[in-house]
């Protein structure tokens, strides 16, 4: 046995990662899609039922409508985030980078939220957005436009948005940060000869420093991706497992757990007969969903450590 | 290098100003209303307050267990990035330092957890947990935070790659084992890395709410997230514990950050740039 080791030291460094990592993420992830080809429900017994999960999913009306949804709205907070979250970030950054006063203040109040957990931003959004306490109401009527006030968190048509505007609070500072990094990385004398050329803010991001920084945004805009796929925490909470009212803030993610688990209603939990299995089955889907799009993100990242 | 940057930056640095403030603003309003009666504020929100006095978080504390809660984040938290940290490193320099067959699908196979969202393989890991009877106890929660070493992986390998060889050769001409020179000195070398690493993932667990919430279900070991969760699902009964909460759960590592903000960004920054 030591000589076996003697012989192979790597072994020694690389078995207890292997073990705990096989044990707790690779074991799972091969466990789900096979349980996904069973009809189960957790506990009782297993029937072996091939595709029809997922025949299933794609072809009653109900869980398609309830997938569609979850999807819609997934990927609204996706282009949310890419066509107006992102551009502030690099706006911020490069101000940043730029050392404009305030910049090390503006770093740390962008950056701070993250630090919060998602129970108390959705409750800090309460305070602000809320029908009767809320201060965006109280601002709304003191400034005139009593007739825009409303009970925001209460109507179904905002509440992905509503997610969409806690997640940005909560997340603008890592993707800025990324971004001041990215920067740094650019020479001085690009952006010294752009001075001299005279070209004011918004032509050195655009000529300058956008195209410097195009591996970080890329690599953002996937990341992006598959937060926007997967997101659970801000939409349980807002809405329960039910995913708000007529299904507002539902995800993929919340679909998954409700199937899974059970919606937790005031008269008691109801789990199906096939929770487990059809659970599975919408993890699965929602697996191969990300699964293309972060295959292209590790390439890419094999691809610039290379390029070092 | 102050220069001037013309109108369109200006309004962007006063658009920042806003934001800062306002982030700083929402901040300070909840510690404010964190101190005034509940029907006070429910019913008052804006006027002059009633009184102002530490009375929920009184409550909090001493009726709520609140620094049980809190305890059960930390514990959680320390052993997750001491295993975490631990196992990342030994496998990151096995991988980096040794020649081994297949060496290349092993760098792979430990990225592929960064691809799996944790709510695909969690059903598996429920009726894992539940065959070892670790449902309902931290353990659960510890074990599978401390697995997620994919990015921690990568991270740290490309790091002791990029070591020079001569470090390792004259360590173990010395007479220093394998472990010895890991620990003595290729560790501590590593430093940096590990720091970065801790932050990135020390704020993601000691936020998380999936787990704990599918997997601890007593009282005695939820944590801070969850605790939250049950005064914010009923407003109007625990709108004033509801914020104490929030204000205790959040603002000593919002100054801890503060204090230490350059270094914790420096960190983050380093780890997006190197990982």
């Amino acid at each position: 046995m030591k000589r076996f080791f003697r012989k192979r030291p790597y072994l020694m460094f690389l078995l207890p990662g292997i073990i705990v990592y096989s044990v707790f993420v690779v074991y799972p992830i091969l466990s789900a899609g096979y349980i996904s080809f069973f009809q189960w429900n957790g506990y009782g017994p297993k029937e072996f039922v091939g595709l029809q999960n997922y025949k299933e999913l794609f072809t009653n009306s109900n869980m398609m409508a309830q997938l569609g949804n979850a999807l819609k709205n997934c990927l609204t907070i996706f282009f949310l985030s890419v066509i107006i979250m992102m551009p502030i970030q690099i706006i911020m950054a490069y101000t940043i980078h730029t050392k404009a006063r305030g910049s090390s203040f503006f770093q740390v109040a962008v950056f701070s939220p993250q630090f919060i957990s998602t129970p108390v931003i959705v409750f800090i959004f309460t305070l602000l957005f809320d029908g009767s306490f809320g201060i965006v109401n109280k601002i709304l009527r003191e400034t005139g436009f009593e007739n825009l006030a409303r009970p925001w968190l209460g109507i179904p048509k905002y509440g992905i948005y509503v997610v969409w505007i806690m997640m940005t609070w909560a997340g603008m500072g890592v993707g800025m940060v990324y971004f001041i990094g990215a920067m740094k990385m650019i020479s001085n004398e690009v952006i010294e000869s752009a001075y001299v050329d005279g070209a004011g803010f918004w032509r050195r991001l655009w000529y300058i420093v956008l195209p410097q920084i195009k591996g970080t945004v890329f690599n953002l805009i996937l990341t992006s991706y598959i937060i926007s796929m997967t997101v659970f925490d801000f939409n349980y909470i807002l809405g329960g497992s039910g995913g708000g009212i007529s299904g507002s803030v539902d995800t993929l993610a919340l679909m998954f757990y409700r199937t899974a688990f059970g919606e937790n209603s005031p008269l008691g939990g109801k789990v199906s007969v096939n929770a487990m299995g059809m659970g599975t089955t919408i993890a699965c889907v929602l697996f191969l969903m990300v699964f293309v799009v972060a295959l292209f993100q590790i390439i890419l990242m094999f691809r610039t450590r290379k390029e070092d | 290098m102050q220069k001037k940057q013309g109108v369109a930056a200006g309004v962007v640095k006063i658009f920042m100003w806003i934001y800062s403030l306002a982030t700083f603003a929402i901040l300070l309003y909840l510690v404010y209303n964190s101190m005034r009666p509940r029907n006070d504020f429910l019913s008052n929100t804006f006027g002059k307050p009633e009184s102002l006095g530490l009375q929920s978080y009184k409550r909090l504390i001493v009726e709520d267990h609140f620094f049980r809660y809190f305890l059960n984040s930390v514990t959680i938290l320390a052993v997750s990035l001491v295993l975490l940290i631990l196992i990342s490193s030994i496998t990151a320099y096995g991988i980096a330092r040794f020649d081994f067959p297949l060496k290349r699908l092993v760098r792979v196979f430990f990225l592929i957890g960064m691809m799996f969202p944790v709510q695909l393989s969690v059903v598996p890991l429920f009726l894992l947990m539940n065959n070892v009877k670790l449902v309902d106890n931290p353990l659960s929660v510890i074990l599978i935070s401390s697995a997620g070493i994919s990015l921690p992986v990568f991270m740290l390998t490309n790091f002791f790659e990029k070591l020079p060889k001569e470090i390792y050769e004259s360590a173990i001409m010395d007479g220093a084992g394998e472990w010895t020179t890991f620990f003595r000195i290729m560790f501590p070398i590593a430093s940096p890395v590990v720091m970065s690493v801790c932050i990135t993932t020390s704020v993601g667990i000691w936020n998380q709410f999936f787990l704990p919430l599918i997997f601890l279900k007593s009282d005695s070991y939820k944590t801070v997230p969850l605790l939250v969760t049950k005064y914010t699902g009923n407003l109007l009964r625990n709108v004033d514990m509801s914020m104490a909460v929030s204000v205790l759960s959040t603002i000593p590592i919002l100054i801890l950050f503060i204090i230490f903000s350059n270094r914790i960004i420096e960190g983050v920054t380093e780890g997006a740039v190197k990982g």
